[in-house]
């Protein structure tokens, strides 16, 4: 199945709707937490998420994956949307963003 | 990049009656302290200690440890709980057998009722053995962390079963030595083995989770489990058959294992994208408990050397020994732990189904933050009161601290069981742009 670039407003669109997603826990969104690791849009018209969690074993596993789907589906309607909870590379602190680092200051 | 698994947390029945049980038993805990300050005044082998000791340690913590495990241990193991019914007959016969046996050592009538609360615990540990090894096997990878919840299991196991032999040899003595001997034993295979193998064996893998630090090298876990086993199974066997001077040798292997452990979780720590940032109440509270660690450590080394102290305050130091384990560290991290497991789980069972379609709140929203504070406070008053007391033989200050663990368990329960009985209601879709959510 090819994938397409996706178009910079529409990726922008993807990641402030995943935005809305927080995870549990940390209480930071999954976009800001570095989560997601790629979305991508084949020409068939499905969009796809990598998605990783904080430790492998994550009870969130299902909600998280499940309210992806959901959230995306509900946003493009039209579109096909599939999720890859993936482990590798495994997820880091490193891979939260300023903007995380900036909400987690009292919430950790 | 690898395909991971769907959630393997296991049914809230299974999970949430322990946390329930729990809570009641520390009450039950608390009221009972009220009535027993006449009993630290001599020797540790009394009814009212016996009882207090073993609500304690079978209907608070081992309890509450159950139920967290089922949770925990499929994210520590990355798999399934083996049976959730293996997990709900062992949660029967562990609140049978606490029960009966709180009453037969407060009545001290020590016939069928205690055989039967043995028989009964022996029957949960095993059911639990079986659930914890099953579970073990089929996990992905055999971890350091899986050595010390399987061992620990085991050791619980050995714990009940010497349990056991020491109630039938009430009322058919057959044990070669008197009933203190044999209470070392269960005492001290309980306290290491079990609770303390389980409480190392899960913090690892949780402290550093909560804390967002990751930290994989684990040499100093593994000389923390091989040290505080090999230290428990010496002091057994030469309390057993040797009987020889070397009882603080044995102390000091578990002392450095603990020592690995807490070094461990140091770097972990320091492994953290940020060092500055607050840690929650429940955070805040584990890492009292580790502190109050220290306590039973030290007493452990001056119960052990047979040092020259006045019967009087020996006395006083072995009750305190004790507390140290029950009312303090174990007590302590299960006051904080309770608020970074619990809330989670029923988040989980009741928003799950609305995350990503609905404005959800999140976990921490779920319970009273200005009453876990005041348990904190109150839990660290009454644990200060109660150890004077004993200490300085005063039964005011042993009534002041059971009733701060009163006022304690009181704010603990309300807390415990607004989380329980939690009900979602008027959520409010997401809105995105023009879009909205059904």
């Amino acid at each position: 199945m090819e994938t397409q670039k996706l178009p910079e407003d529409f990726g922008q669109e993807v990641f402030e709707t995943l935005k809305y997603i927080i995870d549990p826990e940390v209480g930071i969104n999954i976009v800001d937490l570095g989560l997601v690791y790629e979305v991508s849009l084949s020409e068939e018209g499905e969009l796809t998420v990598d998605l990783t969690l904080t430790t492998p074993g994550c009870p969130m596993s299902g909600t998280i994956k499940t309210a992806t789907e959901q959230i995306l589906l509900k946003r493009f309607p039209s579109l096909n949307v599939k999720i890859n909870l993936v482990w590798s590379p495994p997820w880091s602190t490193d891979m939260i963003t300023e903007e995380g680092m900036r909400q987690l200051e009292g919430k950790v | 990049m690898s395909a991971a698994t769907t959630s393997n947390s296991p049914g809230k029945w299974v999970v949430l009656p322990h946390y329930a049980f729990a809570a009641l038993a520390f009450v039950a805990l608390s009221v009972l302290l009220l009535f027993s300050t006449d009993a630290f005044s001599g020797h540790y082998f009394h009814p009212k200690l016996l009882t207090l000791t073993h609500v304690a340690a079978l209907g608070w913590a081992t309890m509450l440890i159950f139920g967290a495990l089922y949770q925990l241990l499929p994210v520590v193991l990355e798999c399934k709980l083996y049976s959730e019914k293996l997990a709900t007959a062992a949660f029967g016969f562990l609140g049978i057998g606490t029960i009966l046996l709180g009453w037969s050592f407060w009545h001290f009538e020590l016939g069928w009722v205690l055989h039967v609360a043995a028989c009964s615990l022996v029957i949960s540990f095993t059911l639990f053995n079986i659930n914890v090894v099953q579970t073990a096997r089929k996990a992905p990878k055999w971890t350091i962390e899986s050595d010390f919840i399987v061992t620990s299991a085991i050791w619980l196991l050995v714990t009940g079963l010497v349990g056991l032999l020491m109630a039938v040899n009430f009322t058919m003595p057959f044990l070669p030595v008197e009933h203190t001997h044999y209470l070392k034993l269960h005492a001290h295979i309980g306290m290491a083995g079990w609770f303390l193998l389980l409480i190392i064996g899960v913090g690892s893998k949780l402290i550093p989770m909560f804390l967002l630090a990751h930290h994989e090298d684990t040499k100093k876990l593994n000389w923390s489990y091989n040290l505080i086993n090999a230290g428990l199974i010496l002091f057994i066997l030469d309390h057993l058959l040797f009987h020889t001077s070397l009882l603080p040798v044995y102390a000091v292997l578990v002392i450095a294992g603990v020592a690995l452990f807490l070094l461990y979780l140091r770097d972990a720590a320091k492994t953290r994208q940020r060092q500055d940032l607050d840690l929650d109440l429940g955070m805040k509270q584990t890492f009292v408990s580790l502190a109050l660690l220290l306590l039973p450590l030290v007493l452990v080394l001056v119960v052990s050397s047979k040092l020259e102290l006045p019967q009087l305050l020996l006395s006083s130091v072995y009750l305190v020994y004790g507390i140290s384990v029950f009312f303090g560290f174990i007590s302590a991290l299960i006051l904080g732990q309770t608020f970074k497991t619990l809330p989670f789980i029923v988040w989980m069972h009741a928003y799950e189904g609305y995350v990503g379609r609905f404005k959800t709140p999140l976990p921490k929203d779920l319970y009273s933050h200005t009453i876990l504070r005041w348990q904190n406070i109150s839990y660290l008053l009454g644990f200060i009161l109660l150890v004077a007391g004993v200490l300085l033989r005063s039964e005011q200050l042993i009534l002041g601290g059971a009733i701060g663990f009163t006022i304690t368990s009181l704010l603990y329960t309300a807390n415990v069981f607004h989380l329980l009985l939690h009900k979602v209601h008027d959520l409010k879709p997401f809105t995105y742009g023009n879009a909205k959510a059904a």
